[in-house]
């Protein structure tokens, strides 16, 4: 094997997969998210329907009385009765949540199912689709993000529901108000502590924060004792630094402190936010649409989509493209790879470069149908020489 | 990938869900008939027990039945399918594909343009208007008229209205003509078939002389045959130009003309965004294994300028030619570009100058053949 310039590991690592069916199924493994993030929701509703009936059924057990005269004990044991018959009712309302939770993490596993060589190109305009409902939930463009998924018919394939869930608390951060996303912390406690995330901490934190805002000093001390000390031995430094703010008030000069009262502060906690809720459901933290704009641009980076004949064709001759394209790497080849610039195919043993006395490079059809058109002669479609067909020669690229 | 192992995988999660709800549904329902059972005991008149008893028996009943305890095991075997589940999809999928997501500025503004654009050319109006107003995306205007107009050409064309279709190639002849298009004549050919289905003989000769015939210098042949059609005015079907009526013209007439129609005005044919879309996902699975070898390397990754290996895409997203040296195994370039020896191989200028030991009158070996080539006669190529 060559030498390869930059000789690390990197290079052998990946053979790109061959024939088309392989590459389906490497775009299929692509799809994670499609069936974990229903799965994720169903799992939910699985278990807050057990701990409704874990909680309930408790409750009822040792509500019983032990002893109590005659008419109470009936009073009693008919609330029991009417109580474990909203119980019934409210079960019968999650299995129904579970169902529809089921179906839809069947009908993706069909839909996955249903792509094969015959329909790939429809296929790929739902991914498309479903690609960019994604981008505009994560926008918190629902409006638009509802009308596609239903123009297409693609509801569920999309998780607009759960996005839904999402926007009452990124409305209320929007507004300045915790109270929502401490809720949502609450709800899913658990699972937060277990990705051992601190977004409840930094909640509490931006509350202090307003409270020294108002200059509630005391109140702020009191709220600190309550809600900030447990977090303290896990961020202690973070904790040291918003409690100095008591001493710096909220106008102070002071950098360090001074961004602390900035409002972008509760931009960034919406960011938070949105990045723990698609930790939480299984979500890439990016939106899809971007992990598949960067890898696309990167392959499709070369230095000549930057000249003034780069063909329309390609992406990257357009402004926008090239914005995205710039902080990321340009692609590599390894072997060449030549167009013919007339017909547009594959330059290769089948079809191989002839060269024209000038040095410019064509396909055999290409010329051989010029050639035949008019009367054995060749005009360069980029310098007007003309010459005969019989002049021009084989180059060999290996 | 099995999907169907993945699909054993999520009935089996059903299934015990299935179970464990109605396991659920049964405590409850044992807990309703021993609570009505006492209550009705402590109600019936004759002959009176002691209601506490009641209670204390009821009492000593559920806990017999520890109806939390009963739904201890199915819960347990659901938790053990779900959490199976997770696992089967996180083993069969790529469970984190931002992984070679380079974290940097990726200006949503931008990216909002090109969503716009692409809703607009892909006939979705009314929902790129929608987002248009909901992201406060501007500058698309152009991209707008541009794609209404063709999508009202295309729909006449496909109610057989040809009128929008051929004032637009009247208006565009000279471009179309600089570009070699005969769309506009294939466009008149078509208005002219439809006339002699359905019109008079004297009319179609007219149409023939007025639009047709000032084509009649490059496409002469096309024009006879089209006259020797009105011989069968109105019976076209049984005339040896039948293929002329095929409604296959139409389709492929509105195909190109939507091509011809992007040309003009400075687009491409495909959305841009589904085509970098689409490599994306080819170059994907390659750029994922790369960073799994790069794994702790973030860094590194996060500021090469190129690609360490190479990602294989179709043919449709070969855009330009790249000439790898097969000697140096760089890419050519301006400063590097490719050279043709006299036998005929190309290599790149810097390893002509490097077996040549930079001295430009002494032949040196191509090292693919037996020629002896002298670097006065390279010449340089354009691909």
């Amino acid at each position: 094997m060559d030498p390869l310039p930059n000789g690390n590991n990197v290079a052998a690592a990946a053979a790109p997969p061959s024939s088309s069916s392989s590459k389906l199924t490497e775009s299929l493994k692509l799809e994670h998210q499609l069936l974990r993030v229903p799965f994720e929701h169903y799992k939910k509703t699985i278990r807050a329907n057990h701990r409704l009936v874990e909680k309930e059924v408790s409750a009822v057990i040792s509500a019983l009385p032990h002893s109590a005269d005659h008419d109470d004990a009936i009073h009693h044991l008919n609330s029991l009765v009417s109580r474990l018959q909203g119980l019934k009712r409210k079960l019968e309302d999650g299995s129904r949540a579970e169902r529809l939770q089921a179906q839809r993490c069947r009908a993706r596993l069909d839909h996955l199912e249903s792509a094969d060589g015959d329909n790939i190109s429809e296929w790929n305009n739902t991914r498309l689709k479903r690609i960019l409902v994604d981008y505009m939930l994560r926008m918190s463009y629902y409006d638009t993000a509802t009308k596609l998924a239903e123009s297409s018919n693609i509801q569920d394939l999309v998780d607009i529901d759960i996005f839904y869930e999402a926007k009452k608390v990124i409305d209320a951060l929007h507004n300045k108000e915790v109270a929502p996303a401490l809720a949502w912390c609450a709800d899913n406690k658990s699972r937060l502590k277990k990705f051992k995330s601190k977004f409840e901490f930094q909640l509490r934190l931006q509350e202090f924060i307003e409270l020294v805002r108002n200059e509630n000093n005391v109140q702020a001390v009191i709220y600190a004792r309550k809600y900030l000390a447990p977090w303290a031995a896990t961020y202690m430094k973070e904790f040291q630094k918003v409690f100095a703010t008591l001493a710096f008030t909220s106008n102070t000069g002071c950098e360090i402190y001074k961004v602390l009262f900035e409002p972008k502060q509760w931009d960034y906690l919406m960011d938070q936010f949105k990045q723990e809720f698609c930790r939480l459901y299984g979500m890439t933290l990016e939106p899809l649409l971007n992990i598949y704009l960067q890898a696309g641009l990167s392959a499709l980076k070369t230095p000549f989509c930057y000249e003034d004949d780069c063909t329309k064709e390609d992406p990257l001759s357009q402004e926008s493209f090239r914005k995205l394209a710039m902080p990321l790497p340009f692609s590599k080849q390894h072997h060449s790879k030549l167009v013919c610039y007339i017909t547009k195919e594959l330059m290769d043993t089948e079809n191989p470069p002839l060269v024209l006395p000038n040095g410019y490079v064509y396909s055999t059809k290409a010329l051989e149908e010029m050639a035949t058109n008019n009367n054995g002669k060749i005009t360069c479609p980029r310098t007007g020489l003309v010459c005969n067909y019989t002049e021009v020669t084989k180059a060999f690229i290996s | 990938m099995e999907l169907n192992s993945i699909k054993d995988a999520f009935d089996r999660v059903t299934k015990k869900q299935k179970v464990s709800s109605s396991k659920s549904q049964e405590a409850i329902e044992q807990i309703s008939q021993e609570i009505d059972l006492a209550l009705s005991r402590i109600q019936s008149a004759t002959p009176q027990p002691d209601h506490n008893v009641i209670l204390s028996e009821l009492k000593a009943k559920l806990k017999e039945m520890a109806p939390l305890g009963q739904l201890e095991g199915p819960q347990k075997e659901l938790n053990l399918a779900l959490s199976k589940y997770t696992k089967l999809l996180e083993k069969q999928f790529n469970p984190d594909i931002s992984k070679s997501y380079r974290n940097v500025d990726f200006d949503f503004h931008t990216v909002n343009q090109i969503i716009a654009s692409h809703l607009y050319r892909e006939n979705m109006f009314d929902i790129g208007d929608c987002f248009v107003n909901e992201a406060r995306v501007d500058a698309v205007v152009d991209k707008k008229t541009h794609f209404l107009e063709m999508y009202r050409i295309l729909e006449s064309m496909k109610s057989r209205d040809l009128g929008p279709a051929l004032k637009w190639a009247a208006v565009n002849h000279d471009k179309l003509q600089q570009n070699g298009s005969d769309i506009e004549l294939k466009l008149h050919r078509l208005q002219f078939v439809e006339i002699l289905q359905h019109g008079s003989r004297d009319e179609a000769l007219k149409y023939i002389r007025t639009y047709i015939a000032p084509f009649a210098n490059q496409h002469f042949p096309e024009i006879q045959k089209l006259m020797a059609c009105i011989l069968w005015a109105g019976k076209l079907e049984s005339s040896p130009y039948t293929d002329l009526l095929s409604p296959a013209h139409w389709v492929k007439l509105a195909h190109e003309l939507a091509q011809q129609f992007c040309n003009l005005v400075g687009e491409s044919i495909q959305s841009p965004l589904s085509v970098t879309v689409a490599a994306g996902d080819q170059g994907l699975p390659t750029l994922l294994k790369l960073m799994n070898v790069m794994a702790g390397k973030k860094q590194e990754w996060q500021c090469m300028k190129q690609l360490p290996v190479p990602v294989d895409l179709d043919q449709d997203f070969q855009f330009h030619s790249i000439f790898v040296c097969p000697v140096s195994r760089e890419q050519a370039s301006e400063d590097n570009p490719p050279m043709l020896m006299s036998c005929g191989h190309v290599l790149c200028k810097q390893s002509i100058t490097k077996l040549s030991k930079n001295n430009s009158t002494r032949p040196f070996k191509c090292p693919y053949c037996p020629t002896e080539v002298q670097v006065g006669q390279c010449r340089k190529l354009c691909f």
